[in-house]
């Protein structure tokens, strides 16, 4: 479609002309059909270079909305969006549109969950991943193995990145490096700790590269190694290039734990109280101490023997020991796992 | 936490733990007995329909109903309140019910008054009761079809005066429909005694069956229009759907597994008695009522007179929530509580607990005096902390 726009040589010029790419590729690139999931930091840098790019059908998946604080980092949103309170998806979609008319980006205004995801991933030639949690990538990295779609897993929190190309049966995934997610409320979050531009950009630029690389066809150049980097500390390292493990429950055993849902959190609407309880999947303790601490400054944070409170945002989360929060104040079960996720980690 | 260390009172849900023998009797059933009942002649479509039949007797035979074929085997409550309410009521009939009632009694009401019948709700006091006054002077105001009310609220505990609600209908002319979810298998009912003309209950409560079960009771008499058509194993050369119960109302397989665990569970239970469940959970709620009053900061609502209520009773812990009672009840202590609204809003509004609800604690005739006092002990430390 893009190549059929005359004016399409001149746009895409700079980057037919790189060898890697071609004419040839450029088609390629304009016929590829990429699905996005998140559209925080990592997301919007990675629309922005896919519309850029010419990738013709992108959809773009995230459960919120514009906020200020995106701003610093969020690349396609404006004080505008924050201030109506866009949902982040639409918003993209709409500056995507004003960038390049001529390919076609898809706005989902959802949580990507055991239900939705592999309806999500079915139409997709390769998935990026942007989210902020591990329990979403276990289910992206299930889905895609599944369904033997290739996706790049991208995080940044802190001054720190991590990028993995993931091609199923080819490259090892996610579970083959490590087969539950690491035990959580214990690991760092953007809302926690903070994250700089900068590490978000490198990160998605790069999960960006290889999603070209593979929408060309040219899979000799793609990362097979675990990519780390700090750009505070001027850290850049490349692990070995990893193989499937023939154990992995996922990409070895064909065994979907988190499609089936066995393992993810559960949200339950509370009646009595305009309330959302997020339940983790699995028996977990808390620290509350320790996440007070976490979440000093966030919000207003007071604890209790029995448990922690923050309101932040407007919001407000009653957290246990057990892992379990309420989300008061809402009835919208997205939101509250969003919120869930920010403050209290998965 | 497993269901072993949990300190379990939410009985009012649904009871457990189950008897033993109800696990067994549906392991029982699926390896030896699993045809399907009254479809066929062979021995397992035989074996299946002796116990679906045998239970349908012994429910009989524990609530006074003479003719067990009146007994419809449901889903749940819901569906049985659900079967009598639709299968009865038509546009211009008139319905009085109580400002007590569950969601699976108002909800349906409501859908109802939007097709034409005409639903009056009694409000009731704020421990819950109902004053036969009201009840009376709503009779005498027009020709009513049916009174729709439950045995005791599923909210407070607190018990309707069933018998004599059903003398008023009758003497204006109208049907009673019992709501028994919180009684049946707790308070001795019969239906003939008590002159009940519908009786609907779950099996999974008070029964100690398995969830996916439950009953309507039909008087004779009584005609309800099936709400669903479909087959039943007899009269298969009908194109309309037989007029005889329990067929009639019981179109397509019935839930011969979750049967074969009531009826075990019903065994359970007549050989406990009844007498005896209702004295014990009265003990656990006597217990429970006096040290509630003992801890500063928390109000009971409902009856305090044990013999007014059953063993559902609700609370609030000043300068907290509800639902941050029960999360931190479960979190920190390991005890299962409900709390909120518990599917009756209007129950709530009428004790002056509506929007935030309540927590309820609700004990089962297998909670210890032991599991009392710990939640006791829960509560009084939830007291001493801000919520
Ligand atoms: C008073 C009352 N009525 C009806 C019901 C509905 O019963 P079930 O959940 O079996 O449909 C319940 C229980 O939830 C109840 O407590
Ligand atoms: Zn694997």
């Amino acid at each position: 479609m893009t190549t059929q726009d005359p004016r399409a040589d001149d746009r895409y010029s700079r980057q037919t002309r790189f060898v890697g790419v071609g004419h040839e590729g450029q088609r390629r690139i304009g016929a590829g059909r990429v699905l996005v999931v998140g559209c925080g930091g990592l997301g919007t840098v990675l629309v922005n270079l896919l519309v850029r790019s010419g990738v013709g059908h992108i959809t773009v998946v995230d459960r919120d909305i514009v906020e200020m604080s995106n701003l610093q980092r969020q690349l396609l949103f404006e004080e505008a969006d924050a201030r109506a309170g866009v949902p982040k998806a639409v918003a993209a979609a709409a500056a995507a549109a004003r960038i390049n008319s001529s390919v076609e980006v898809r706005p989902v205004v959802a949580d990507v969950t055991p239900d939705n995801v592999e309806e999500l991933v079915a139409s997709a030639d390769l998935v990026l991943d942007a989210t902020d949690n591990l329990q979403t990538r276990y289910l992206l990295n299930d889905a895609c193995v599944k369904l033997g779609i290739p996706w790049i897993y991208g995080g940044a929190v802190g001054s720190t990145g991590m990028s993995l190309t993931v091609i199923p049966g080819d490259t090892a995934c996610l579970r083959c490096l490590s087969p539950t997610p690491p035990a959580s409320g214990t690991t760092a979050t953007c809302a926690t700790v903070g994250v700089l531009a900068s590490a978000v950009a490198i990160v998605s630029s790069i999960q960006w590269t290889e999603a070209i690389k593979l929408l060309v066809g040219d899979r000799d150049h793609l990362n097979r190694t675990m990519l780390y980097l700090d750009v505070w500390s001027n850290d850049f390292q490349q692990g070995e290039p990893l193989t499937p493990s023939p154990d992995c429950p996922c990409c070895g055993q064909r065994r979907f734990d988190f499609l089936e849902s066995t393992a993810t959190s559960s949200t339950t609407t509370l009646c009595g109280r305009n309330a959302v309880q997020v339940s983790p999947g699995r028996a977990r303790t808390l620290d509350l101490g320790d996440l007070a601490r976490r979440l000093d400054g966030v919000g207003v944070v007071s604890t209790t023997p029995f448990m922690l409170r923050l309101e932040a945002g407007g919001h407000e989360l009653t957290v246990f020991a057990d892992g379990r929060a309420i989300i008061k104040g809402t009835d919208d079960m997205a939101l509250a796992r969003s919120l869930y996720s920010r403050y209290v980690g998965d | 936490m497993s269901g072993i260390d949990v300190i379990y009172l939410d009985n009012a849900a649904t009871s457990f733990p189950k008897p033993p023998e109800v696990a067994e009797a549906i392991l029982e059933f699926l390896t030896h007995k699993a045809g399907n009942p009254g479809r066929s002649g062979h021995s397992l479509a035989v074996a299946a329909d002796a116990v679906v039949a045998e239970t349908r007797r012994s429910l009989a035979s524990l609530l006074g109903v003479r003719d067990p074929s009146r007994l419809v085997f449901t889903l749940n409550g819901t569906a049985a309140l659900n079967l009598a309410m639709y299968g009865l009521l038509r546009p211009g009939d008139r319905v009085v019910t109580t400002s007590m009632e569950h969601n699976s009694v108002a909800r349906p009401l409501f859908a109802l008054a939007e097709r034409g019948v005409d639903v009056i709700w009694l409000p009731c006091a704020q421990d819950g009761s109902l004053d036969l006054e009201d009840l009376d002077r709503a009779l005498r105001a027009a020709p009513t079809r049916l009174v729709a009310m439950t045995h005791a609220s599923n909210v407070c505990g607190t018990i309707l005066p069933i018998g004599a609600a059903a003398e008023l209908a009758h003497r204006h002319g109208a049907l009673l429909l019992v709501d028994a979810a919180q009684t049946a298998g707790v308070l001795p009912i019969d239906v003939t005694e008590q002159s009940i003309d519908l009786l609907a209950f779950p099996g999974h409560k008070g029964l100690l069956g398995p969830t996916g079960t439950g009953a309507l009771y039909v008087a004779p008499g009584v005609h309800l229009t099936p709400m669903q058509q479909g087959g039943t194993g007899t009269h298969s050369e009908l194109l309309s759907q037989p007029d005889e119960l329990p067929f009639a109302l019981e179109a397509g397989t019935v839930n011969t597994v979750g049967i074969a665990g009531l009826s075990a569970a019903l065994r359970v239970l007549k050989a406990t008695g009844i007498e005896a469940v209702r004295a014990r959970e009265a003990s656990l709620v006597e217990r429970l009522l006096e040290g509630l009053q003992e801890i500063r900061g928390v109000t009971v609502h409902g009856p305090l007179d044990s013999a007014q209520r059953v063993a559902v009773v609700s609370v609030i812990l000043h300068g907290w929530e509800p639902v941050d009672v029960g999360a931190a009840l479960d979190s920190a202590f390991g005890i299962a509580v409900r709390p909120g609204l518990h599917c009756a809003p209007l129950a709530h509004r009428t004790l002056g607990t509506f929007p935030l609800g309540t927590v309820r604690l609700a004990p089962g005739y297998s909670t210890t005096d032991d599991e009392i006092d710990q939640a006791l002990v829960a509560l009084r430390e939830l007291s001493l902390s801000a919520g």
